[in-house]
């Protein structure tokens, strides 16, 4: 009887794949309302593993807020789901698979502190956000200026930072006030 | 401003690859260096490189030539007394620096622009050497390496910079197919210093010494962020001694900002003598 009751769960359970910006309180009610679902879902700003303890519906957690021209998106999978995959391909990403669990993924992460020393210069009166953008992509080959990965994301950046900020009390992740306020 | 004949002091890599790049856009250079041994070498080098060039049909080897013609290597007694532009690349130590621009400032012509490579020291305090009249010809002049190839030239403009000055040869630059970036006299200009998280945060991503994780690090900062080399490969190439010195030069030149703190593993790995690839180990081994 149990093992019958355990195939119709199997069964009822869909692959969902959620994408977008979400608070964190947004993020915990879609989890707690997919209790029986195989959920992957956009954590770019967040540590996937805060919510893996918590949630076991969570089943892979991917950074797709952040990605470039190129849409190729990190993905870290908890559990392998080629439907998941698919669903990420269908709409013009490309994943890549990450086995590092980290608060803000690994490029999310690298490219926050980047925008935020960024910041931090251009406040400082060190040069404008034309030249700092020319600085890094021809003095270090960036793909990319500080404040071209920043254009339409800040919002995202200042809660990746506060994230890193909360989780780790480290004075690093401090955030300019120009990137709060501009 | 027209720049017409330029005196590059240091015949080093950085020294060298100025000389070059100025050479190669038909201005007049002279490079310099106390080392006759060191200034053939760096001269039989260029006209190497150019050689090479025309040799893959990069240029044609008329226009090698004519390069060639616009580079000379000299002992800074007889070098031009009214050239234009003189770009200190010497040693980063300030004393002689200092010793050199007192020199420089004493026997070259009042017009001559007397800027420095330096990546170390602030323009303003290097000024210090120099008459109260030449301070506003003062300037730096950061170039990347390979200073041929990179395009940045950071124009950096000290306290007493003349700022027409630093927006003149910002022009000039700009005209030449380099890319300038203006930026105001404090450590590590802009590229050290908005660089040094591309090192310090994988660091803490990792965090250990897995190369497993640094591997992987390397591969989704390529492959997803576009980066042309991973910050461990990188940091390997460039030497982990000498990341870590810059690391830590900006961060005590910021009062030891956290934002700008080395790693433990950063001194751990130059403690135990694992540079990067000159010593074959680094975060990876190299046969």
């Amino acid at each position: 009887m149990e093992e019958k009751r355990k195939k119709v769960f199997i069964s009822m359970s869909k692959t969902i794949v959620e994408f977008g910006y979400k608070k964190k309180q947004e993020i915990i009610s879609f989890l707690e309302s997919h209790p029986n679902d195989n959920v992957y879902m956009d954590l770019s700003c967040y540590d996937p593993a805060e919510f893996y303890s918590s949630y076991p519906q969570l089943k892979g957690a991917f950074a797709a807020l952040f990605c470039d021209e190129n849409k190729k998106v990190e993905i870290h999978l908890k559990e392998k789901n080629a439907e998941a995959i698919q669903i990420l391909k269908d709409h013009g990403l490309t994943p890549i698979e990450t086995t590092i669990v980290s608060c803000g993924f690994i490029f999310p992460r690298t490219i926050a502190q980047i925008v935020n020393e960024a910041f931090f210069a251009l406040d400082e009166g060190i040069a404008s956000k034309e030249d700092i953008d020319r600085a890094m992509k021809f003095g270090v080959n960036y793909p990319k200026g500080p404040f071209e990965w920043a254009q339409g994301r800040k919002e995202y950046f200042i809660t990746l930072l506060t994230e890193l900020y909360q989780k780790t009390q480290d004075g690093r992740y401090k955030i300019s006030p120009k990137l709060l306020n501009s | 401003m027209d720049i017409k004949s330029v005196i590059v002091i240091g015949a080093g890599t950085m020294g060298s690859g100025i000389a070059q790049w100025f050479a190669t856009h038909h201005v007049n250079v002279e490079l310099v260096d106390s080392n006759q041994d060191q200034l053939n070498k760096a001269l039989t080098s260029i006209h190497s490189s150019w050689d090479k060039l025309a040799q893959k049909n990069k240029i044609s080897t008329a226009q090698a030539e004519e390069m060639k013609k616009f580079l000379f290597v000299k002992q800074l007694s007889s070098a031009n007394k009214k050239a234009d532009l003189i770009i200190e690349a010497i040693i980063e130590n300030l004393e002689i620096k200092k010793n050199l621009f007192q020199e420089l400032d004493r026997d070259f012509s009042a017009h001559t622009i007397l800027a420095s490579n330096t990546s170390s020291f602030p323009i303003t305090l290097l000024a210090e050497a120099v008459s109260d009249k030449r301070k506003e010809n003062f300037i730096g002049l950061h170039f990347f390496n390979p200073a041929i190839i990179m395009k940045l030239v950071e124009v950096i403009v000290g306290d007493k910079t003349s700022t027409v000055l630093a927006q003149d040869l910002y022009n000039w630059f700009d005209q030449k197919d380099k890319k300038p970036a203006m930026c105001k006299d404090s450590p590590g200009f802009i590229v050290n210093r908005v660089a040094r998280n591309f090192y310090g945060e994988p660091l803490r991503i990792v965090d250990e010494d897995d190369q497993e994780k640094m591997r992987e690090v390397d591969h989704i900062l390529k492959e997803v962020g576009g980066f042309k080399m991973g910050p461990f490969e990188l940091m390997d190439l460039i030497g982990i001694d000498i990341n870590y010195s810059v690391t830590c030069s900006v961060w005590d030149s910021y009062n030891k900002e956290p934002r700008f703190a080395p790693h433990k593993l950063q001194k751990q790995m130059v403690d135990e003598g694992r540079f990067g690839r000159k010593t074959k180990k680094g975060f990876y081994q190299y046969e």
